[in-house]
């Protein structure tokens, strides 16, 4: 057996590219979706109201819950005979929506619990960002009669970005190797739509003990968190000096 | 000062609402099927009026289920009890090992200890299963298969980088003079470690400690790879749980429940370091 | 037998060298005065002394012993820093004991050395209190009681006056030397107020980019500074320096300021023809009318009260800014032309271009071993 092979293969292996698109875009929808909200709801917390530091605190009880336990959670919730998300589609005029167990809604489903799981980690990370930021720039800003829209954009968002890189990805690199939640959902199907690269490898080396190519997408996964990490790290680093300098 | 009209403060308290709803109510609706018996949970439409038993946390602490159509063992109990000792004892190894390797690398830096430090949490980044798959193998050979032993061991995967880089902040942030000032009063370097800087750098340490915690207690593909089925701990029992007591959806829910509870009260009791510690060190909470 | 010994010590930080081959010794029970502009190397000599710093190269001495290899705990000296360190989880009282505890001091005797030490002091009140109820000049008194309680041989004071204010710094300038005076300890006290290091050292050694510049008594290094840079730290106002090249002819030795000839009663051998800068010390100036011979001619510009001077402030033709002092209350002629007249022989000739001194001829070396 050659080494390079499992690699070759992968050339013109469908179910190569299917993991690596599925993989890619997961990671980059979950991402892209929880940093809107994480952002949106960071931006609404903002002021330190006792109401809004006791939200932000319940809101952290999704990212303490354990990815397995939470698609386990939403797998009773999407029960087609009882689960109150299906009834709520009925309902809403969807009848026999059947959320994780039909390609067409496979995804949405997964997104969802990883939408509700890791949210709060974008937004507890953006909210702190939020209000270490200085606070003379605005009040520059609203002297000089900058309408609260432009002060987002022209102020905010800039002095944020540091925050929001991190925040992305910290996230990317996680979202890129998830496991739990589409494991313990739909394990990977219904057929392949949603066979990211560990779960893939999980199945090939248990139910088809195929060694050889489980590791070896592992391998390219591994290239590929390798960069994202490297990436991170220095903004990382960046931030956590600068966060330390304050004290 | 800000200054909102009527309508966006009605818009604001609605979005607030809308989020506090979509993030709150899987948390409160499994509560509530952990108190209700198969019935009422199968009953079309769903309701919130039942009367709440506790037949289904019963059934689990008793380890034993029976019905009018059959009984059934429950091993849900000894999922929380591996829980238990894997994440404490993954904790207690991380805090031994990691807390004075922190402390090497916060105030003795030689040669490549800042590429040590990095390797280790590098670690915290590489695909676990590449990893463990391979561990399978050498866990049979060593003869730690099936062992909390080997399991506490692999766990270190996470505890120990997250101690390591969170501790390592904390020690940082103790000015070198007041550890100085305790040497040249006449104490050896192991005094003041113990009652300098371990003392200042508490909060940090405890912190780290609730956090890795949390980590080691929510870990699924670990134990899933390498746990046989008496060491399995709650993420993996309770997925086996539903797959052999098929339609009690009831106890389902109060297995969960148990599951998710330390995890969420440790995190409200130690909700001021969760910020530092999740992003490790990179922002201030 | 020395208190005190260096002998080449070196320490390099990141490629920049911050001690160069330092040199000194300290006789038993002398006060020794660590001078210099921040970064100059004080106080990483003085962690070297303490250990809590490993130098490159070099040897210490603690009063005899060779305590180079000596970890810190075991040198038996007593350090108070600039920013108190103080040790934030014990109360004060635990803070002044700590070094008693180290030399397992019997329950009693502890107790007692404490609450002497702290009454010395005056914090014998907040004994109980945390350091973060202190205030900034109690934390000070609660550092020195630390550093003094063992009564060490040899005392390192890192600036401990830095941190708080001017009243209590002037307090304590005047407290100092009668606490150190009654314990035969060996003090390294380190300073940036030339004041405080003229009022407490019987030596002072300056230290400039790592090295010891000079090593004197207070009068040594005011009267025959070796180079320009110490003559500037030295003397409130500020020295003055004019840059001519001084001559000799069959008249004596003169300088030309603006077509204007300075006659000199005194010029070493080596400044003659050299471009030079000329160190005159404010108060040895007196201010004249404009005619007299030899003076320098001056447009007065303004008058400040310093302390207990007055000093005034004078430009030459050439647009050169001398300052002149004298007692306050002396009135002078009260013209805005004016000459300003000098004493030659209390003149500081430094060479341009080294910005060492020239001549030796003022200094006098009272200090012979």
């Amino acid at each position: 057996m050659n080494w390079g092979e499992n690699y070759v293969n992968f050339l013109s292996d469908p179910d190569f590219w299917n993991t690596l698109q599925v993989s890619l875009v997961y990671a980059g929808l979950t991402v892209v979706l929880e940093l809107l909200l994480g952002l949106g709801m960071a931006l609404l917390l903002v002021r330190r109201t006792r109401l809004n530091n006791f939200i932000s605190v319940m809101l952290l009880m999704p990212l303490m819950t354990a990815p397995a336990l939470a698609a386990l959670m939403f797998k009773l919730m999407t029960n087609p005979n009882f689960g109150i998300l299906s009834y709520f589609m009925q309902v809403l005029g969807f009848e026999n929506f059947r959320w994780g167990s039909d390609p067409s809604t496979a995804l949405l489903t997964v997104l969802m619990v990883d939408i509700w799981v890791y949210t709060p980690f974008m937004m507890i990370l953006l909210l702190a960002g939020l209000r270490s930021l200085p606070t003379q720039p605005f009040e520059a800003a609203a002297l000089d009669g900058v309408p609260r829209w432009q002060q987002f954009w022209r102020i905010t968002l800039p002095m944020l970005m540091p925050y929001v890189l991190t925040a992305s990805l910290f996230r990317l690199l996680d979202s890129i190797q998830q496991f739990d939640i589409i494991y313990a959902l739909t394990q990977g199907g219904p057929g392949d739509t949603l066979m990211v690269f560990q779960v893939e490898a999980y199945l090939n080396f248990f139910q088809s003990t195929n060694i050889g190519r489980s590791t070896a997408l592992l391998i390219i996964l591994w290239a590929i968190t390798f960069v994202l990490s490297n990436l991170f790290i220095k903004n990382w680093l960046r931030l956590r000096e600068r966060a330390r300098g304050e004290i | 000062m800000r200054h909102h009209t009527v309508l966006e403060t009605w818009l604001r308290g609605l979005a607030i609402a809308v989020i506090v709803l979509f993030f709150m109510f899987p948390i409160f609706w499994i509560v509530l099927m952990s108190f209700q018996t198969n019935e009422t949970i199968l009953r079309s439409p769903p309701s919130m009026a039942f009367v709440p038993t506790i037949s289904n946390y019963e059934a689990i602490f008793a380890g034993r289920l029976d019905s009018n159509v059959a009984s059934m063992d429950i091993k849900f109990l000894g999922n929380l009890g591996n829980s238990i000792i894997l994440s404490v004892g993954s904790v207690a190894v991380a805090l031994l090992l990691g807390v004075p390797a922190a402390y090497a690398f916060a105030r003795h830096k030689f040669r490549g200890s800042e590429d040590i430090a990095f390797t280790l949490l590098s670690f915290r980044f590489a695909p676990p299963l590449l990893v463990l798959l391979p561990l399978t193998t050498y866990f049979q050979a060593l003869g730690i298969a099936d062992t909390y032993f080997g399991l506490i061991w692999v766990y270190q995967l996470i505890c120990l980088p997250l101690i390591l880089w969170i501790v390592r902040g904390y020690f940082e942030d103790i000015p070198a003079d007041i550890e100085h000032a305790y040497r040249t009063a006449g104490h050896g370097w192991f005094a003041t470690f113990r009652k300098i800087a371990l003392p200042l750098a508490m909060p940090g340490i405890a912190a780290a400690g609730l956090l890795a915690f949390i980590f080691a207690w929510n870990n699924f593909i670990f134990a899933l790879v390498l746990a046989s089925a008496d060491k399995q701990p709650v993420t993996v029992g309770a997925l086996a749980f539903v797959t052999a007591s098929g339609i009690q959806y009831g106890q389902i829910a109060a297995a969960v429940v148990l599951s998710i509870a330390p995890t969420l009260m440790l995190a409200l009791y130690a909700q001021r370091y969760l910020v530092e510690g999740l992003s490790l060190g990179a922002v201030k909470g | 037998m020395n208190g005190l010994a260096i002998e080449g010590l070196s320490k390099t930080f990141k490629d920049q060298i911050v001690l160069d081959e330092v040199s000194f010794d300290v006789d038993k029970g002398e006060t020794l005065v660590l001078f210099g502009p921040s970064g100059a190397g004080k106080t990483v000599l003085l962690r070297c002394i303490a250990g809590a710093v490993d130098q490159d190269s070099g040897t210490i001495w603690i009063d005899g012993h060779n305590v180079t290899a000596t970890p810190p705990e075991a040198r038996g000296v007593g350090m108070a820093f600039q920013n108190f360190a103080l040790f934030p989880h014990m109360n004060a009282f635990e803070n002044i004991a700590s070094p008693l505890r180290a030399r397992k001091s019997e329950p009693t005797k502890l107790e007692e050395s404490v609450r002497a030490i702290a009454r010395l002091l005056k914090i014998d009140h907040v004994l109980a209190h945390a350091p973060r109820e202190l205030s900034n000049g109690q934390k000070q008194r609660t550092a020195l009681a630390r550093a003094l309680a063992a009564e060490p041989g040899l005392l390192l004071l890192d600036d401990p006056l830095r941190n708080v204010d001017a009243k209590l710094r002037f307090e304590m300038r005047l407290e100092l030397p009668r606490l150190l005076a009654g314990r035969e300890a060996t003090v390294i006290y380190v300073t940036q107020d030339y004041k405080e290091a003229m009022a407490l050292g019987n030596r002072i050694a300056v230290l400039e980019e790592g090295r010891i510049a000079q090593i004197g008594t207070a009068e040594d290094i005011y009267l025959s500074p070796s180079n320009i840079a110490i003559a500037k730290l030295f003397g409130d106002p500020v020295i003055n320096l004019l840059d001519v090249v001084p001559d000799c002819d069959e008249r004596g030795a003169f300088f030309d300021l603006s077509d204007q000839r300075i006659a000199l009663d005194f010029l070493p051998e080596k400044a003659v023809g050299v471009p030079c800068t000329l160190g005159i010390r404010p108060e040895d100036f007196t201010i004249t009318k404009a005619d007299v011979p030899n003076a320098l001619p001056v447009n007065i510009e303004a008058e400040t009260p310093l302390n207990e001077k007055t000093v005034t402030l004078a430009v030459t033709p050439l647009g050169q800014e001398l300052l002149a002092s004298r007692p306050a209350g002396t009135a002078i002629h009260g013209q805005d032309s004016a000459g300003y007249v000098f004493n030659s022989r209390k003149i500081l000739f430094f060479d341009s271009k080294s910005g060492l001194r020239m001549d030796n001829s003022h200094s006098n070396e009272k200090r012979s071993e």
